[in-house]
């Protein structure tokens, strides 16, 4: 028996094989709902209702895997807001330490002054010369004051570099006066053999600023 | 080794004067706002544990160069401040400063002036790249000992100023 073929006819009413293929076309439409309760009245115990009852299980599988990929859609999607969020915060941070660590301000019409505290490395030098000199063309300044009282070391190519950004400042056309230099950097200054010549030094912000209002 | 993951602990209370031995203290390193927190702490370490005020700028105008350095080519690393008394003669800080990345071209063309790992930088790139090349060249001027190591997971800068 079991090589044999069965060939045995099964019956089936039109409208059973209508709804299957109705069924199929809400299922590549991925109108599932439309789909099970097209499925749902067929429980008649016969050959076709085999084919039937196949159909519907492949078809809530079906439904599963879309359901979980749909999940773990909405989990990267997520995810991903999450870390664009996160970098757009790492973003505005680095923007505000930039900003914060060259505050400059505008002491007096076409007065800048640009206070220096903490610790100077490269990068912050090559930040604050690029600042001060936008800063100069953008409020058409006639004078910068850099201070540097809170500074107490640095590296002998960042004082060149605070030297040929003064330089740079007087090539606008503006004046620059470097005031507050300790003991310490003005060693490292004269040390590296730098020319000074044309650059202002004075002993406090204060002293820079009545410099100014005489003038 | 005492070592502490809790960097607002103050230090006296971890360098015992009878034995002393090394304090640890790690910081990681991932963005520039963790290296603004880095050197400010290793200044403070370092004055308290007895350097002059200006050394201890000098060495955190290292560690701040070295921490720019891991975020600029490391993709991520770590900072570890040593207090060790025992190093030098009256005892010394070894900053260690490590990341992931690739490892160094070139140290020797990366200590000049002006520099990265390849060569000069050329001048009208300077103000784009944020940088003047002459960070590591800073480290190694402040430092009394100036160390690379690399390896398959990575590299390292070490420095030491002594007390």
């Amino acid at each position: 028996m079991p090589n044999e073929k069965n060939e045995e006819v099964v019956e089936f009413t039109q409208s059973r094989l209508e709804d299957l293929i109705q069924a199929l076309a809400y299922a590549a439409i991925d109108d599932f709902d439309a789909c099970m309760a097209l499925m749902k009245g067929t429980l008649v115990g016969d050959s076709f209702a085999t084919l039937e009852g196949g159909f519907t299980d492949f078809l809530s599988m079906l439904v599963g895997a879309k359901a979980d990929l749909n999940d773990a859609l909405v989990r990267a999607e997520e995810s991903n807001r999450q870390l664009e969020n996160q970098l757009e915060t790492i973003e505005r941070q680095q923007a505000a330490i930039r900003e914060l660590s060259t505050p400059i301000i505008e002491v007096w019409a076409g007065v800048l002054c640009l206070p220096v505290v903490g610790i100077v490395d490269s990068q912050r030098s090559a930040e604050m010369t690029e600042t001060l000199l936008e800063m100069i063309v953008a409020k058409q300044a006639r004078t910068a004051i850099v201070d540097i009282t809170g500074i107490d070391a640095m590296d002998t190519k960042t004082a060149d570099h605070f030297i040929k950004m003064a330089k740079a400042v007087r090539l606008l056309g503006a004046d620059c006066i470097l005031s507050g230099i300790n003991p310490g950097i003005a060693q490292t200054l004269t040390h590296i053999g730098v020319d000074l010549t044309g650059i202002r030094t004075l002993r406090n912000l204060r002293d820079a600023l009545q410099v100014f209002l005489r003038e | 080794m005492v070592t502490s993951s809790d960097p607002g602990r103050p230090v006296e209370a971890l360098v015992d004067p009878v034995a002393p031995r090394p304090v640890e203290r790690v910081f990681p390193v991932r963005a520039m706002g963790d290296v603004l927190i880095v050197r400010k702490r290793a200044q403070e370490l370092a004055v308290q544990f007895g350097l002059g005020s200006r050394r201890a700028t000098e060495l955190a105008i290292a560690v701040s160069e070295l921490a720019t350095n891991i975020v600029k080519y490391g993709i991520h690393g770590e900072v570890v401040v040593i207090l060790d008394p025992e190093t030098g003669v009256r005892g010394g800080i070894r900053v260690v400063a490590r990341d992931v990345g690739p490892p160094i071209r070139n140290l020797e063309i990366a200590l000049q002036d002006g520099c990265d790992d390849t060569g000069p930088i050329d001048p009208t790139l300077v103000l784009r790249r944020g940088g003047l090349g002459t960070g590591l060249g800073a480290v190694l001027r402040f430092a009394d000992l100036f160390e690379y190591q690399q390896g398959e997971t990575g590299k390292a800068i070490i420095v030491t100023f002594h007390r």
